[in-house]
């Protein structure tokens, strides 16, 4: 079966700095892959050039079957693609309900029912149908979070991105972002994770990758990349990271 | 050695904003009404020269309201069209307004206006004559067509800069979540960014209203009949600059202070509706 994420010799630069040297990597339908790497190494770059947020100078990169050339291609890419960001990024003007219904609006074209029907089962799904009338200001960072991937789901995207999504929390609220993250693998849904929660790695992904210095170093299952790894890098990285 | 005691935290920000603005509210409509009372006190007690002279300037306020109304709703059009160009990845759009907004930064608003009106019909009715065209040779526009004209092309360079300081407030996380949902930059624009800004905005988008409306005075120096003018024409053949200017300047004041109380409770509004 084809990959539904397809990215070939992709380059990057920023300026003179070459932040990302060609990469390759291929992710399978239900496949959860997780991304670790020291800062600076590119990864979320490189999930940025997924749905484009970045551009990329060189190589190419097909979601389900759609290049990511044309600016149609990119917005159409964009509905099948969800993403979660590091800081959340809720739209503080509007209430966490409207915050999950909007997109669903104006892009999907749903009406103001069935969108909020949508809205309101996925905020029973993420836990928070309370909070629906609040705005994002009122909500904790965590609350906040997994407001955000409801809004994500909302699109019914065929593919989740997550840029570091439990980097911006406060210890006592990670696990309940990485419960909800869990539930999803669970289900099935393709999902690009960049994280350093070993925990969550080793409970749900079926890869790990390493990437550094903006290349891609290594990849294996996560119990194999974490516990044996053959790569220098990799291991001097692991050292720092995990205990 | 001593160690310097921790300031006190100020009670929480939000709550005490809200009290001051409510206050301020109110002490401003006594000023608005203290200033309007003398008006009327002026009229009715001193009518020669005072209730004639407010008959006579009557239809230039009219006339200044009319020009500040119709420039700034120009202004916030052009300006938000201006500011966006300033802020596009387009890189000719975007030098284009750039220029547009430094050359205008940099001459006077005075002979901005002067030029529009007495340099910019010249200029057509020359090119007119060159390439032969009887139209263009007659040209000759409504005087307060190119006061509004010269005051909206002159404002809309400084509104820009209002616009894109406001919309880059907004954090960049902003406008990639919205497009990341498959938003097109316009609604984007439209739902997240803008209804964001519009708060950022207001208070300096007040400021260049009442920086407007006294600045419409300028255009008395093309002969447009607004207050200043009407007051110079009264002034001249009563020969009494003391009251008039007074008056004039008191007229102003109670136009500036309503204009202020209106953009008061704009942001008032915004605020409230989140």
């Amino acid at each position: 079966m084809e990959p539904i994420i397809q990215i070939k010799g992709v380059h990057k630069y920023f300026g003179t700095l070459e932040a990302l040297k060609g990469i390759d990597l291929e992710i399978q339908k239900g496949e959860v892959v997780v991304i670790i790497g020291p800062s600076g190494s590119g990864k979320s770059t490189m999930l940025r050039c997924i749905n484009r947020l970045e551009e990329f100078d060189e190589g190419s990169i097909i979601v389900d079957g759609i290049p990511l050339d044309t600016a149609e291609n990119i917005n159409a890419v964009r509905t099948e693609v969800g993403m979660v960001f590091q800081q959340f990024n809720l739209f503080p003007h509007i209430s966490v309900l409207e915050n999950v219904m909007l997109a669903q609006q104006i892009v999907r074209k749903r009406d103001k029912a069935e969108a909020e029907k949508v809205g309101m089962a996925l905020l029973n799904k993420v836990g928070i149908p309370e909070k629906a009338k609040f705005f994002p200001g009122q909500l904790s960072g965590g609350q906040q979070q997994r407001v955000a991937i409801a809004r994500a789901l909302a699109m019914n995207p065929k593919i989740m991105l997550f840029d570091e999504p439990t980097s911006a929390l406060d210890p006592e609220m990670i696990q309940e972002v990485l419960d909800v993250m869990v539930a999803l693998a669970r289900e099935g849904m393709t999902m690009v994770v960049v994280s350093h929660e070993m925990g969550f790695a080793r409970a749900c992904a079926h890869r790990a990758i390493l990437m550094d210095a903006g290349q891609i170093i290594e990849q294996a299952a996560p119990d194999v990349l974490f516990n044996h790894p053959t790569h220098e890098r990799t291991k001097a990285f692991l050292s720092k990271v995990l205990h | 050695m001593s160690i310097n005691p921790i300031p006190s935290l100020p009670t929480p920000a939000a709550a005490t904003f809200r009290t001051q603005k409510q206050e301020r509210f109110d002490r401003w409509w006594i000023m608005v009404a203290a200033v309007v009372a003398l008006v009327l006190l002026l009229i009715f007690l001193k009518p020669d020269p005072y209730k004639n002279l407010f008959l006579f300037v009557r239809d230039g306020i009219w006339r200044t309201t009319y020009i500040t109304i119709t420039s700034f709703a120009l202004v916030a059009v052009f300006g938000l069209i201006a500011g966006l160009a300033r802020l596009t990845k387009i890189k000719i759009i975007r030098g284009i307004a750039t220029v547009y907004v430094e050359v205008i930064r940099g001459i006077p608003m005075m002979v901005q206006i002067i030029y529009w009106y007495f340099a910019f019909p010249a200029i057509v009715q020359e090119l007119g004559r060159g390439l032969n065209i009887p139209s263009l040779m007659e040209f000759r526009p409504d005087g307060i067509v190119m006061a509004i004209f010269g005051l909206t092309f002159g404002y809309s360079a400084y509104m820009s800069e209002v616009y894109r300081a406001g919309i880059q407030s907004i954090s960049k996380g902003q406008m990639e979540a919205a497009r990341s949902l498959g938003m097109t930059y316009v609604q984007a624009m439209r739902y997240i960014i803008i209804p964001q800004a519009v708060r950022v905005i207001l208070p300096p988008m007040g400021n260049e209203l009442i920086t407007l409306l006294k600045d419409t005075a300028l255009v008395s120096a093309v002969t447009i009949p607004e207050l200043t003018r009407r007051g110079r024409e009264f002034s001249s053949a009563n020969f009494n600059p003391i009251e008039t200017w007074t008056m004039v300047a008191l007229l102003y004041l109670v136009m500036t202070l309503l204009a202020t109380r209106l953009v008061a409770y704009l942001e008032k509004i915004a605020r409230y509706e989140r």
